[in-house]
Parts: C-alpha cells; structure tokens; sequence
C-alpha cells in the first residue's frame, strides 16, 4: 500500500512536470490543440492525489502503524474522528492536504464558465504556472516530506496525537487554513496569466468566487484557532502573537487589502497591476508561512518547530514566484491607465483601508522575523513579545474601524453622497465616546476603538434604513455582514484586552476568592476515569453579590498514553463578561484546588463577529461571476 | 478636485500613515523588544546584561521543585546545545500544562546576581504542535 500511495504522487509530479511542458510550448508556438490535454491531464492529475490521499485516510484509521505518518500521529486509543484529523496533524500529512485541495480546485476550475471564456494564451500560460507550483509540492511530497515511508517491522502501537489535539477544533481549523491556502494558489496564477497574456476578460471577475472562498475560509481557520487556543490550549487568550499563529495571519491582511483594491478596479477599472501582485503575493505569502513553520527559522516560537529540510526547496519557491509576479507586473501587457479619484472619495478609502492591512503585514512579517533580522547587529537574537505588537497593530486596527465610519457616506468619486447617515454615524461616535468614558473606559486607545466599532455598527443600520434598495441586495447583506463582523471583533478586542481581570490562588474546601465582582468558591473534588484519560473535576461555584451566577467544573485530564496531564478549562460563558477557569493543580486528600480564574468581558462577540465575517462572504458567490 | 491635486493628496496621506507606522514601530520596539539568548550565552554575558531578556533552553530533570500551591516551580534550564551548561531558574506564576523535564521553555525575567538565580516572570513551553518533529523516544 506504501507503494502504490507513493506511486500516485509520483505519477502525478510526472503528471505535472509534463503538462508543465506542454504548456510552456503551447504557450511559445500559440498552439491551441494542447488545451484539452492540459484540462484532462488537471484531472488525471487531481485523481492520482485523490487515490494517494485515500490511501492515507484508509491506514489511518484502520490503524496501520506500518506507515510511519500513521505510527507517530495514531495510537490505539485514538477515537475514528482524530483518526481521521491526524490526516493534517503532521507536517507531510498536512502539506499533502494542502496540495489536494490545489489539484481538486485545478480540476473543478475546468469546469466553470469563467475558466472557458479566457484566452487561450492566459489558459496554457496558467496551466504552465499552476502545473509548475503542483510540481514544487509534489516534489516536497514525493522527498524530504514524504507521508508513505514504511515502518519495519510495523509497531504493535503507535505514539498517539498529542492531547492537545484531541479537540474539535483540530477538525476544523488546520483543514480550514489549507482551504485558504490551496484556493489561493488558482486566482494566484490566473493573475499572472491574465497579465501575461495581455488578457481582454478581467480576471477579477473570472476568479472572484475563489477569491471570496478563499479568503472565507482562511478567516474561519484564524479565527477557530483563535477560540481554539483561548478554549482547549489554556492560555486564556486567542491571540499570542506567536510565529505560528503570525504565519497564517500576514497572507491574511494582503487577501483583505487584495479585497478592497479589487473593488476599485472591478469598478473603476484602476489598480489592475496591483491587484496581480497583490493576490501573487498573497499565495507566495502563504507559502512564507510554511516556511516559517517548518524551514527551522531561528524565531523563537512557543510552537516546536519541524526540522529544516524544506526551508531551501521554500525559498526557491518564493523567490522563483516573487521574480514571476515582477515580471509580469512590470513587462506583462499594460493594462489600461485609470486614474484613482480624489482621496474624499470611497475610492480613497478603500484604497487607505489596503495600505493599513498591508502596513499590518508588514508589521507582523517584521516582528515574526525580528530574531532573524537583529542578528545583522546584534551578536544575540531580539524576540518582540505581544507588547510591540499590540502597540503597533491596535491603533492600526482602529484606524480601520474609523475609516469603515466614513466609507459608506462617500460617493465613489468624490466627495459625501449622504449628509445624514454621516452626521447620524458622527453623533454616535460622539456618543459613544461619553458614554464609554462615563463607564468607566479611560484608555485612550480602547474608547476610540469601542466607539469606533459602536458608530461602524450604526452606520451599517443607518444605511440600510436609509437606503431601501440595499435591504433586497445579497450582495449589500454580505458585504455589511463582513464589516458587522469586524466591528463586532474589533468592540470585543478593546474590552476583552485591557478590561480582563485575573486571579489565581489555592482554595480548601468551601473557601473563596474574589475575581473582579465575582466569587468563587471550591465545592467538591471528583475523579472519573476512562480507558485513555484520568480525569480531575473541580467544582467551583461562582456568586456575584451573593446570587450564583454558574457552577463550572474545571479538570486536569491524565493521559496515561502520553504519559501527560492538561487541564481542561470551564466557562460561564456571556454576552457581557464571560468567566472562565483553569485548574492547575489539586490535593487528592482534602479536595484543596490550585486555580487561576479570570473576567473576560465581551470576548464572546469577538467568536460571533468572527463567525459572521466567515459566513457573510458567501452571499457574495455569485452564480456567473462574469456575466458572458 | 483636479487630477494632480488628487495625486499630491494621496502622497501627502500615504507619507503621514508611513510616519506614523514608523513611529508605532520604533516605540514598539524600544518597549517589547527582548533580547532572546540562549543559556550559554546567558553565561558568557555581564550579569547587567541579563535583566529583561528572554531565555531558552531545556528543562533538567533533576531538582525540579513544584510550589505547594502549584504557582511556580523552581528548576534547573540547560544549553539546548550544551546540556553541560545550566542555570538556576525560580518562576513565580501558573505553571503551564506541557511543563516537564526534557521540554525546552522560553523564560522572560531577570539575573538575580545575589541569589544566583534566573527570576522568571513568564514561563512558556514549546507548544508541541502539529508539526512536532520526531520525538525522541521514537
């Protein structure tokens, strides 16, 4: 089975090298006749994958401990649906889920109308780009990350996926970035293509539903990470900063400034050139995230990182793609010139939105590889902690909640297109300032922001109050449901950073302690075994001026498997302040409990705005995304 | 508003956000950058030199004492290159779950010359994630 799962691979990086070629020569001599090769060969391509990635699925959970991917990801205590999710809770299983997403969308995009109304010079050129970036992946599969080398003799057990990975979230949230990832790589090529073969059909239209895929899941996968980390990790929050989490966050910001400069020239017909290199970047972005991830960078993480056969291989990748994208930027066909509008202008907003995000990219991309960049003087690495990010990227993030205010009262040309949604969005912010600062919210940076976020709110309100048309446009509910989304998250950040209160402490039996307004007091200790976890429960009652407000039941679970202990945190969960709780630590004997407990205010809107910047998207698929 | 004067409006704007991310950047760094040195270069380094920075190395197994209250634990960290190499750590704080000898741990603290000891207020374990490399015992 090793064999044949390898076979697959091998036969489909021979699959692309050789559509590769065809391509390349198609695409010299203009030949047409070579299309259809080149779609049936994406198929044979996607079916070889698909067959190799069956056979993966099939040892994992049928336990076959002979293949090593499946020896050091699966044990015999492993429930069917980690099983399953072990497919990409390794580095050569995730990669291989990566790249089949890649080839399936490849085969699926055969089939749409945008595909078919392209040239015939843009589809060999991007057959030639997609087959080369499959054959990159597959040559990493098919070597230095290779899922089916063979275990002899084969283990009677394997080592098990870690605990911390037996959550529901390792369901979602690692396949969800892949998502991301993969479909990022179609509209990637399809740009460069378009531009290099002076193609007539926008490729913005062509591609837009793989855009708003992409970027979807993308944002759900950051985000159930987010709530990942913050429920099952422990740490008490959704965001570390940390290199790992930084490395899916920069292609992040350059998919959403991607998303307001696509605007401007699926409408205005401007930017056409940096949107190319904006959605180039953003894939190459993608596979910078991987590298650092895996290439065994010196930054420091909290995350172990893999070792670094991949990082040279990386490196080509991104500097042979970022020398394509500047090609094609700057010798492709030039595209009409349209100037921008003035800056009063939505144009001009959305146009500040993108340099934001990208300035955010920047940003992280720079204090991700600050470790590496301070060796140039310093004999030591210099690690930034969350201090520098926060301090960096807040006041970012309120600015574009405050340009979110303004964006929807301008005209696309110039100037406003509706004095009283502004002055009603204006007298809110205003509002809110007073009424937060009276609250009892006096860091600065947090007023403006909540504000901000409460007036982007009301302007959402006011404009489809104001404007009936907008209430029966699927388009104007995704839209607006996006920017909900974020200023929802963006409400929830300013309280749930600086507002969060926190204690920790032993408590005997029936003693308390005091968390901001709340009381926690320590009832019973119980202990529940099954056959892979020993399990400690605490039962902690919560009282808020003498009347119970929940009782949670934080555990530490034994994993006599891993031979490792983690705690399994509870929460009251809200809509103001969420409690939330950890047990550290416990006396078997007289039922003593080490906890720590905190006060977490708003932090659930920050999963509700999430969730709704990752659904409302698709109300923006459109059927036929480039009417014929 | 004319072209040209449109132009030198998005300049003017995109010099004022660039000096201003300047800005941000160059007071983020004067307060969250941490020099990261490993526990042999720890050693070789001033003892003046050892106040806010960060520590990497991994966890001895010998003397690691738990606090009775289960906030903090004090133990021995080694060169991850050099086991032969270690300091003293004393950490004040919840201890996290993936905390155990073998594991390499960042620490953010202070020398403390007197005592001999490295006091750290954070305490970080390398998460071992999904792209763990292969454990040792395998």
């Amino acid at each position: 089975m090793h064999f044949a799962a390898y076979v697959g691979l091998l036969f489909a990086l021979l699959t692309s090298l050789f559509l590769a070629g065809l391509a390349a020569y198609a695409s010299w001599q203009s030949r047409r006749g070579a299309l259809p090769f080149l779609e049936r060969g994406q198929l044979l391509n996607a079916g070889f994958v698909v067959f190799s990635c069956y056979l993966l699925l099939i040892a994992l959970v049928g336990r076959d401990y002979s293949f090593v991917y499946v020896f050091e990801n699966v044990d015999n205590t492993l429930s069917l649906l980690y099983r399953i999710t072990a497919f990409w809770a390794g580095r050569a299983g995730s990669l291989l889920f990566w790249h089949l997403i890649m080839a399936v969308a490849g085969g699926v995009f055969v089939f749409t109308r945008g595909y078919r109304g392209l040239s015939d010079g843009t589809k060999s050129l991007y057959w030639l780009l997609f087959n080369l970036t499959q054959a990159f992946f597959l040559l990493l599969l098919t070597g230095p990350s290779n899922p089916f080398i063979e275990a002899v003799p084969a283990p009677a057990d394997g080592l098990g996926l870690n605990p911390l990975l037996q959550n529901p979230g390792m369901a979602f949230h690692p396949p969800l970035l892949f998502l991301g990832y993969g479909l990022f790589a179609l509209p990637a090529c399809c740009a460069l293509a378009s531009l290099l073969a002076g193609e007539a059909r926008p490729w913005i239209r062509v591609c837009r539903n793989w855009n708003l895929l992409a970027w979807a899941f993308l944002t759900s996968g950051i985000i159930l990470g987010g709530w990942w980390s913050y429920m099952e990790l422990g740490w008490g929050g959704y965001w570390a900063w940390d290199p790992v989490e930084n490395a899916s966050l920069i292609p992040w910001f350059s998919a959403t400034a991607f998303l307001h400069t696509s605007l401007i020239e699926s409408r205005r017909g401007a930017l056409q050139r940096t949107n190319v290199f904006l959605m180039a970047g953003t894939f190459l972005l993608c596979v910078f995230g991987t590298y650092l991830v895996r290439s065994g960078v010196d930054v420091q993480s909290l995350h172990t990182f893999g070792e670094g056969a991949v990082a040279v291989p990386l490196t080509v990748f991104m500097l042979g793609g970022l020398a394509i994208a500047l090609v094609a930027v700057f010798l492709g066909e030039k595209p009409v010139y349209r100037a921008l509008s003035g800056f009063t202008s939505r144009q001009g907003m959305l146009v500040i939105t993108a340099w934001v995000f990208l300035a955010l990219g920047v940003v992280v991309g720079l204090g991700t590889m600050w470790p590496v960049i301070s060796k140039l003087w310093s004999s030591t690495p210099v690690g930034l902690d969350p201090t520098f990010y926060n301090r960096v990227c807040l006041p970012l993030f309120t600015l574009v909640v405050l340009v979110f205010c303004v964006c929807p009262w301008l005209g696309w040309k110039e100037g406003l297109r509706d004095m009283r949604g502004a002055a009603g969005t204006a007298g809110v912010f205003a509002g809110s300032l007073v009424a937060f600062w009276f609250a009892g919210v006096r860091v600065p940076l947090a007023l403006i922001a909540a504000s901000g976020a409460v007036a982007a709110m009301a302007s959402i309100v006011l404009l489809f109050v104001l404007t009936p048309r907008m209430r029966s446009s699927r388009h104007s509910w995704g839209a607006y449901g996006v920017h909900l989304g974020m200023a929802l998250m963006a409400l929830a950040v300013a309280f749930s950073g600086p507002y969060k209160i926190e204690g920790e402490g032993t408590l005997h039996q029936g003693e308390s302690m005091q968390v901001g307004d709340y009381l926690i007091t320590n009832g019973k200790l119980t202990q529940e075994r099954s056959r892979a976890v020993l399990a400690y429960k605490a039962e902690l009652t919560v009282t808020r001026d003498g009347r119970t407000v929940g009782v949670v039941h934080p555990e530490r679970r034994w994993y006599p498997n891993s031979r490792n202990s983690f705690a399994e945190v509870a929460v009251i969960p809200g809509l103001g302040d969420e409690i939330y709780t950890t047990l550290l630590g416990y006396d078997g004997k007289d039922g003593s409990v080490t906890i720590s407990a905190s006060v977490n205010p708003l932090v659930n809107w920050l999963w509700i705005g999430g969730t709704l910047m990752s659904l409302a998207p698709l109300l923006l698929l459109r059927r036929n995304p480039e009417p014929a | 508003m004319s072209a040209k004067a449109s132009k030198g409006v998005y300049i003017a704007a995109f010099v004022l956000l660039l000096g201003g991310l300047g800005y941000l950047i160059a007071s983020g760094l004067s307060q969250g950058a941490t020099p990261t040195l490993s526990v042999a270069q720890a050693k070789e380094s001033d003892a003046a030199d050892l106040q806010r920075v960060r520590l990497f190395g991994k966890v001895l197994p010998q003397d690691i004492a738990l606090r009775d209250d289960n906030l903090g634990v004090a133990f021995i960290v080694a060169d991850e290159v050099d086991p032969a190499v270690s300091m003293r750590v004393e950490y004040r704080g919840a201890v996290p779950d993936t905390f155990k000898e073998g594991v390499e741990v960042i620490l953010k603290g202070d020398w403390d010359q007197g005592a001999g000891v490295f006091r750290a207020s954070q305490l970080v374990t390398k998460c071992p994630s999904k792209y763990e490399e292969k454990r040792a015992d395998s």
